[in-house]
């Protein structure tokens, strides 16, 4: 396997860099332009893998991305391990090193080939099938052995550290696919002025023209011309080359998701260079010139290293000067497979013969051949191959089965079933598919965006239609777009015109039963597998798919639609276009999760919004939990205490003494306008008209079905104005929904709302020594409970800092919250922290406060309501402004199911042992011996050790909860079934004592 | 992502700047409580689920921050037309003479 | 002296090279969300002492006070810290015959500059609409990648981002990350 297969100064790679590079274990030259499969090959080697299934040799099928069977494992570097890279897509550079997949231990000789010999087993469906009986072989047998067995490759189990960059791009036209038909398009766009962007998946830009020999355009070959048109669209500035980029998915409105290659073929890159860059791409125009797909032929065998597509071989050979074979035999229904066999007899290559299923391919062809001293079998048909791990031999015999069959000894068998117009994007954009019922394939239909389809994809094949098609689309888009262009003409000569016909499994002498013939190859799914299903009773397309899994491999069926699609017809009985092909989805090729997360890793995945003190929470070696996009304190544990510990000490303090609170991510709503108490009427369920300014009141807002949606103090500053606060998580959604109500509802009314959520930062102090703390520092208010009772607001400042100064208690204690304009807020908490040394003041966190809420019987929306609670299932009908004629959700109130006395309505739960602390979302049962299904009553909401009580105490939502209080409920847990008696929901202080104590 | 013309910036804007606010043109009751139950229930929760053309309410969130309506195809996605919030449900037929 | 503590302070990062970028931090001043119905809107000008712009985008500015029109009936204004008191008393004075709300919301943003060659295709990473389409001189409320934000073009190069301040950490880490590609030249 040392010949070498390279014919130097061939093809486009340069001759001058060689390369070294590893597959399993080996080192291998190949030279820089290589791919690993163009590498591999010139060193002789087509055995790359073992398949999904059957664990079957397999070696390299195409040349780009469409490749189901060489796929690697490559390794970048430590966590840099990617399976399922497609061998004909990576570029080689020095030090690579990759390895084959799905075998074990070897290559060579692996165990899991004994698959192949228990083909029965595997057959469609099996899965659904094999698995069934006995049950009890489920978890133990057939689970364990599908999940060693499934999948392809290996998932690495390091954190990727790559990093990955995203953009947003607007461009007049984006042309995807950098082939002939894509360069016109760029051409005319281009020099019509427009903005372009031209992107192609491949290393080099040019596509076919890559591997051109026969034509010329413009007295120039391929290659000559190629090389001028990349020139001149790199002077344009106007225009952007992107190669190593695959457009992905084609979104509503010409949005393309593109994905760029940066690092991966470079040996060394700066350390931070990102490694792909998503581009997200909005285009005026789109021109799609993506080609067309290979098709493979569907015979026994066909699946055997050394098996491949024809054009790829004349791509191996005239782009990167590999050679794949020494003896070829080649098998088509396609008279461009002559060409690719024309240039490897040229090359040197021994081509046994060429076999035309066709009857009656091109008499010109057919001389050609002859010149070549090529044996022409024409009308004959292949019936099997030979051969381990590399074909030995291939037999053929006449289409009618008429004759012999013959053995012909090769070394690589090329095969052509015609070509697919690739037509991923353009479904992906909603486009429908049209049959072309001459050709056997399907075409474009309408677009539905401002896009054109060029070239093979179009249906048109060959080099000129190519260039014309794409010059003419070019510049119809940039006229569209208000550019003048002008068209082109490209004078293309020695071009030959090609035309080929389709077969479902080729003709043969053997029983086809027993054919291994494989339509997709990287899932194993073989033309007997598809009559199977739709002998099963399987008709439609999509089920057939899924049922075989053609189409469903890291391939998406590129290379396998079409054929799985005539097979499946002729089994049905019905015409191709009948059966419809399955839906294209992105992306069109495998693509990183690194690429889709771009920035949105580690700290950037999600926004972690801070509030002014959080740092100072962070030095004090606070635990923070999250509340929505915020992190806020959730305890301040002292060295080595426990949460339970810390919670109790933080809970104590407040009780004795004194604590402080950051409340600044409270949500606040600053509602302004001579129409602010009428728009607090209709909004909220309280009265507001008659609280005089420098009041509060605690204000409950439903959503027009009548259940609670948000919470929170409100303050009247003056007459026009209202400082209202929400939950920390309503404040975005409160603000909508007043929004909502005010712009389309009462647009009449002259009241305006800012958020100033973010303008003050919230300071809350809670305990008996609350108000002794704040007298020296405060400027301009009085605290005496006569001037500032529970309940009222007043502005003044705070160590020289402008404040607005609420008197409310979210504790039961004498409480205050001290709002200063954020950037304050730091050094005020400080001041207020080393003020408060002299009455021990603690910080607390949210579970503290979560604690102390409860044991006052405070609801948490969101906790202890969801969304099915209303103001009088809360206990909190008090709120109804009795006299007003409407707010919203009043009407839902009145409806019936709002009436029935046995909705879920919240209590207290005291559980019998005071030790439990019944866990949050425990469901409640009346009767703990009724059997199982038991009816579930209610469910616990919240749940806390109480510290100030000495025991836990539980808040929760039961049937008709408020006429049962003092009776027992049941709560069953896996371990055991814990009783408890239903209370009112305040445990603490009952008679509010403490508020001004 | 769709491209959303907001009526009030005059202007096509990307689609993450935008939230959907449901069904258009349905009315708050000036008194809700002369509302029967049955028609307070269809207030509420009875929406047309269009298949094709439906009128719809967006938010200009992340912009002007305007509410406004839209007839939208809610088979291909796209937008037909949008127009300010308190204009009149437009007439199908009149847009696709425009179109 | 209770001392003002600024989210981003002493942060800058700069580029130099072939396309140098500079991302800053920028001092504190004062900054009103002012509403008030459009046909109101002249007494809002004298008071503000300047046309308050009635196309959405649209800024004007004059003697160190600057409006950007938001939404129809809205405006963000910009002025010195000193400048605000009277703004505030200026606006207290029409309130009378013209009402309308004007909050202080100086402390609710971060203010954050990009200038340089690349700030636009810097910025483009994270904002979806075509800022080769934003005029200089106008300015709109967006998102940056997922924080929302009032963007301001001052020249064909610099930008003005005024960020509520729980969300410019997130915004400049965003904008130091997007950095690397015109570190890298890529």
């Amino acid at each position: 396997m040392t010949k070498a297969h390279r014919i130097v100064g061939r093809g486009r790679i340069d001759a001058s860099r060689p390369v070294h590079f590893t597959f399993n274990g080996v080192e291998y030259q190949g030279y820089r332009g290589d791919t690993l499969a163009s590498a591999l090959m010139a060193n002789g080697v087509h055995l790359v893998g073992r398949s999904f299934k059957y664990h079957r040799p397999r070696g390299i099928l195409g040349a780009g991305s469409e490749e189901p069977n060489a796929l690697v494992g490559v390794t970048h570097g430590q966590g840099r391990f990617e399976p399922n890279t497609r061998a004909t897509m990576l570029e080689i550079y020095p030090g690579l090193a990759t390895r084959s997949q799905n075998h074990w231990p070897s290559l060579k000789w692996d165990v899991g080939a004994i698959n192949d010999a228990l083909y029965m087993l595997f057959s469609a469906g099996f899965y659904y099938k094999t698995f069934m009986w006995p049950k009890a072989f489920w978890t133990k047998v057939y689970e364990p052995f599908i999940r060693r067995a499934a999948g392809l490759g290996t998932a690495p189990f390091e954190p990727d550290p790559d990093s990955y960059a995203s953009r947003f791009a607007h461009c007049d036209i984006l042309v995807v696919g950098g082939g002939p038909a894509g360069i016109a398009a760029a051409l005319a766009a281009g020099r019509a002025g427009a903005k372009v962007i031209l992107v192609d998946e491949h290393a080099d830009l040019g596509g076919s023209l890559l591997s051109e020999t026969d034509a010329t355009i413009a007295g120039l070959t391929g290659q000559q011309w190629l090389d001028e048109a990349l020139a001149a669209l790199a002077d344009l500035p106007n225009v952007t080359l992107l190669s190593r980029t695959t457009a992905i998915g084609y979104y509503h409105e010409n949005f393309v998701g593109l994905c760029e290659r940066i690092t991966d073929h470079l040996e060394h890159s700066s350390v931070g260079t990102p490694r792909e860059r998503l581009w997200k791409v909005r285009a005026g125009q789109v021109v799609l010139a993506q080609g067309s797909i290979e098709r493979p032929l569907v015979f026994d065998g066909n699946d055997r290293p050394g098996v491949m597509l024809a054009g790829a071989a004349r791509t191996y050979l005239n782009r990167y000067g590999v050679t794949v074979g020494e003896r070829a035999v080649v098998v088509t229904s396609h008279d461009s497979a002559w060409l690719a066999a024309f240039d490897m007899a040229k090359a040197g290559v021994k081509v046994e013969a060429i076999v035309d299923l066709r009857s009656d391919p091109s008499v010109d062809l057919q001389e050609r051949a002859r010149v070549l001293g090529i044996q022409i079998l024409v009308g004959w048909t292949v019936t099997g191959t030979r051969g381990r791990l590399r074909i030995k031999s291939v037999r053929v015999c006449p289409v009618d089965l008429g004759g012999d069959a013959h053995i012909l000894s090769c070394d690589v068998l090329l095969m052509c079933g015609g070509w697919t117009p690739s037509l991923h994007l353009f479904s992906h954009s909603m486009g429908k598919l049209r049959w072309d019922e001459s050709e056997q394939r399907f075409l474009p239909g309408d677009h539905v965006e401002a896009s054109r389809t060029v070239g093979a994809g179009n249906g048109s094949f060959g080099l000129a239609a190519a260039l014309a098609e794409g010059d003419q689309a070019g510049a119809a888009a940039a006229r569209e777009l208000g550019y003048d262009s002008a068209p082109a003409t490209y004078q293309v000569n020695g071009e030959f015109a090609l035309s080929g016909r389709y077969f479902n499994e080729l003709p043969t002498d053997r029983n086809p039963g027993k054919a291994k013939a494989f339509v997709d190859f990287q899932n194993d799914v073989t033309a007997k597998d598809i009559r199977l299903a739709v002998r099963e009773g399987f008709r439609s397309i999509e089920h057939v798919k899924r049922y075989t899994t053609n189409g469903m491999a890291t391939d998406q069926g590129k290379t396998s639609n079409m054929n799985g699609l005539a097979i499946a017809a002729d089994a049905v009985g019905r015409p191709m276009p009948e059966v419809g092909l399955t839906t294209f989805r992105p992306p069109y090729t495998p693509t990183t999760f690194g690429a889709f997360a771009g920035y949105a890793r580690n700290g950037l995945f999600e926004v972690t919004r801070k509030t002014p003190i959080d740092q100072w929470a962070e030095s004090e070696g606070a635990i923070f939990e999250p509340v929505s996009l915020w992190r806020r304190a959730w305890y301040f544990p002292k060295a080595g205490e426990t949460m339970h510990a810390a919670v109790a000490r933080e809970c104590a303090a407040v009780r004795s003494s004194i604590g402080m609170f950051d409340a600044s991510t409270l949500g606040k709503i600053e509602v302004v306008g001579p129409d602010a108490a009428e728009f607090m009427n209709r909004l909220y369920t309280n009265p507001w008209t008659k609280l005089a300014p420098g009041r509060c009141k605690y204000g409950l807002l439903l959503g027009e079905d009548g259940f609670i949606r948000d919470d929170g103090v409100i303050g009247r500053l003056a007459q026009d104005r209202f400082h209202v606060t929400t939950t920390t998580g309503g404040a975005a959604r409160v603000l909508n929904m007043m929004e909502d109500y005010l712009q389309t509802e009462w647009p009449d009314l002259k009241v305006w709302l800012t958020s100033t959520t973010e303008q003050w930062a919230v300071i809350a102090l809670n305990g008996p020594n609350s108000r002794k703390l704040l007298e020296p520092l405060v400027e301009g208010i009085d605290l005496s409970d006569e001037q500032l009772p529970h309940m009222a607001v007043a502005e003044g400042s705070i160590c020289g800092i402008p404040t607005r100064l609420f008197r409310v208690s979210f504790t039961g204690e004498r409480g205050y919250e001290v709002n200063v304009p954020a950037r304050y807020g730091r050094a005020v908490w400080e001041t207020l922290y080393e003020s408060g040394q002299e009455y021990g003041i603690v910080a607390y966190g949210t579970e503290t406060m979560h604690v102390l809420r409860a044991e006052k019987g405070y609801i948490i929306i969101g906790q202890d309501t969801d969304g099915t609670l209303t103001p009088n299932d809360a206990g909190l009908g008090w709120t109804i402004g009795k006299t007003k004629p409407d707010f919203v959700g009043k009407r839902s109130l009145a409806r019936p199911d709002m009436l029935k006395d046995d909705r879920k309505q919240l209590v207290g739960l005291l559980t019998s042992d005071p030790t439990v602390i019944l866990e949050e979302g425990a469901q409640i049962v009346f009767d703990p011996d009724q059997p199982i299904p038991m009816r579930m009553v209610g469910h616990v909401t919240s749940s806390y050790w109480s510290e100030s009580l000495g025991r836990s105490i539980a808040l929760a939502v039961i049937e008709a909860g408020s006429r049962r209080i003092g009776e027992v409920v049941h709560i069953p847990m896996p371990d055991r079934t814990h009783a408890a008696v239903i209370s009112q929901t305040v445990f603490f202080d009952p008679q509010n004592s403490r508020i001004n104590a | 992502m769709l491209l959303i013309r907001c009526p009030y910036c005059n202007a096509e804007r990307p689609e993450v700047e935008f939230v959907y606010a449901g069904e258009a043109h349905i009315v708050r009751p000036v008194d809700p409580s002369q509302t029967d139950d049955d028609q307070w229930r269809d207030h509420l929760y009875v929406r047309n689920n269009a298949r094709g053309l439906h009128f719809e309410r967006w938010r200009h969130i992340h912009g002007c921050a305007r509410f406004f309506n839209a007839l939208r195809d809610t088979v291909s996605d796209k937008f037909v037309t949008t127009y300010k919030a308190g204009l009149p449900r437009p007439r199908i037929e009149d847009i696709k003479e425009s179109m | 002296m209770t001392q003002a503590r600024y989210p981003l302070s002493g942060d800058k990062i700069i580029l130099t090279g072939e396309h140098p970028v500079t991302i800053d931090g920028l001092d504190d001043c004062a900054r009103f969300s002012l509403r008030i119905a459009p046909s109101q809107s002249a007494a809002a000008s004298a008071a503000l002492g300047l046309d308050l712009p009635v196309e959405i985008g649209g800024i004007a500015s004059s003697t160190g006070r600057l409006a950007l029109c938001l939404g129809p009936d809205e405006w963000f204004v910009l002025a010195a810290k000193a400048d605000g008191a009277a703004i505030v008393s200026a606006f207290a004075e029409i309130y009378g015959q013209a009402p309308h709300s004007l909050v202080d919301v100086s402390h609710r943003e971060t203010g954050i500059v990009i200038d340089g060659p690349l700030s636009a295709l810097v910025l483009q990473s994270g904002i979806a609409f075509d800022l080769a389409a934003m005029p200089v001189g106008t300015g709109c409320r967006t998102l940056l990648d997922k924080a929302q934000i009032i963007l301001m073009r001052e020249t064909a190069n610099r930008f003005r981002i005024e960020v509520w301040h729980s969300f410019s950490e997130h915004i400049w880490n965003f904008l130091a990350a997007v950095r690397r590609e015109p570190e890298f030249n890529i």
